[in-house]
């Protein structure tokens, strides 16, 4: 019963960061410069985000005794975690390759601005 | 002239169709003939008249085969105009796609190798799992014909070509047709009317074999297709 109750209130702690980190990552695609900064906050989503919500389901199985449920969240986290941040960095290698620059401070480029 | 010529077309159009909307049920009543009579029977005696336990199933590849059928016969269609609009001979295909050669990201390449085969192990599951549960042959051979894809962007544009190889691709791509066709006249031959399905509950081994072999030429057809269609789009100048 004890036990039960701490797995669910992990299982709340989780939760509550992966919504955290989907929040932040939604305002950096709103908000920050470029596509590589943007991919970036994109791919925080999907690993941090995604990940840490389904770890808190798969303990929210473990707390009720569905181990085999439990255990297929975590490969879809193991998939979720490999697949996501590939897709990312073909993107952004693509976005490299093909010459796009990315976003600098207008000091740093000399004070011109664009 | 031409402008008015063109309303009055659509008004005459328009005029049949909205007095036919008028006259149809309202939507989501509960005593439309749907509500009434259909879902029902669907829910109740689909798996036993059917013979998949997936209502979805039995509906798509049983009571409304023909829609199916004329559905598959449509994909094809398209892969045909695809092929005949963006002119793409053969040799062409066979050829590297320009940026082919570029160096590609051993980061990419070993992930997709290492998902590669849990994709294709997905993919069976879906399409002969889909008599059970949600799937069957359109969403595994969505899922397989992705993974073509895939494998054609990462792995080279020549072993994406291998997978599908090029003696037997027309009839991969016809998979689908062939696969309605052939249960379509077995059933013809053995129950009397195109793609009907043996009732009697002896037979309904015979019945399960037809709708997964639907299922698998579905998957086949639609994957083929799909990569055809990027390999074309690929080869286009």
């Amino acid at each position: 019963m004890l036990i039960e109750a701490i797995l669910q209130a992990v299982t709340a702690v989780l939760v509550a960061v992966g919504l955290f980190f989907f929040l932040v990552g939604t305002v950096g695609v709103l908000r920050l410069p470029d596509f590589y900064s943007r991919t970036h906050a994109a791919t925080k989503c999907d690993t941090l985000g995604a990940g840490s919500i389904l770890l808190g389901l798969a303990v929210l199985g473990a707390s009720r005794g569905d181990y085999t449920d439990g255990l297929k969240v975590l490969v879809i986290a193991v998939l979720v975690l490999l697949s996501s941040p590939t897709a990312a960095h073909a993107l952004a290698r693509a976005a490299f390759r093909t010459g796009l620059e990315p976003y600098t401070l207008p000091e740093a480029r000399g004070g011109e601005d664009r | 002239m031409k402008r008015i010529a063109v309303i009055a077309v659509l008004v005459a159009a328009f005029v049949p169709l909205a007095a036919a909307v008028a006259q149809l049920p309202t939507f989501g009543e509960a005593s439309n003939p749907t509500n009434t009579y259909l879902v029902p029977r669907y829910l109740q005696k689909g798996p036993e008249e059917a013979g998949a336990a997936n209502v979805v199933t039995d509906v798509i590849l049983n009571y409304r085969g023909y829609d199916t059928n004329g559905e598959v016969v449509v994909i094809f269609t398209a892969l045909i105009a695809a092929l005949a609009t963006l002119l793409v001979r053969p040799k062409q295909m066979a050829a590297t796609p320009p940026g082919d050669d570029a160096p590609r990201s051993p980061i990419v390449s070993f992930v997709v190798k290492a998902i590669a085969p849990f994709i294709a192990v997905f993919t069976v599951y879906l399409v002969l799992h889909g008599h059970l549960s949600p799937g069957g042959g359109f969403q595994g051979g969505t899922i397989f014909g992705a993974l073509i894809i895939l494998l054609s962007l990462t792995l080279g544009h020549k072993y994406g070509l291998s997978l599908l190889p090029e003696r037997s691709r027309p009839w991969l791509q016809a998979a689908a047709v062939l696969a309605f066709i052939a249960v379509g006249l077995l059933g013809w031959a053995l129950c009397g009317a195109y793609l009907a399905y043996p009732s009697y509950s002896q037979l309904e081994w015979v019945r399960e074999g037809w709708l997964i072999a639907l299922e698998i030429g579905i998957g086949v057809g639609g994957a083929a297709i799909f990569a055809t269609v990027f390999w074309t789009m690929e080869a286009e100048p």
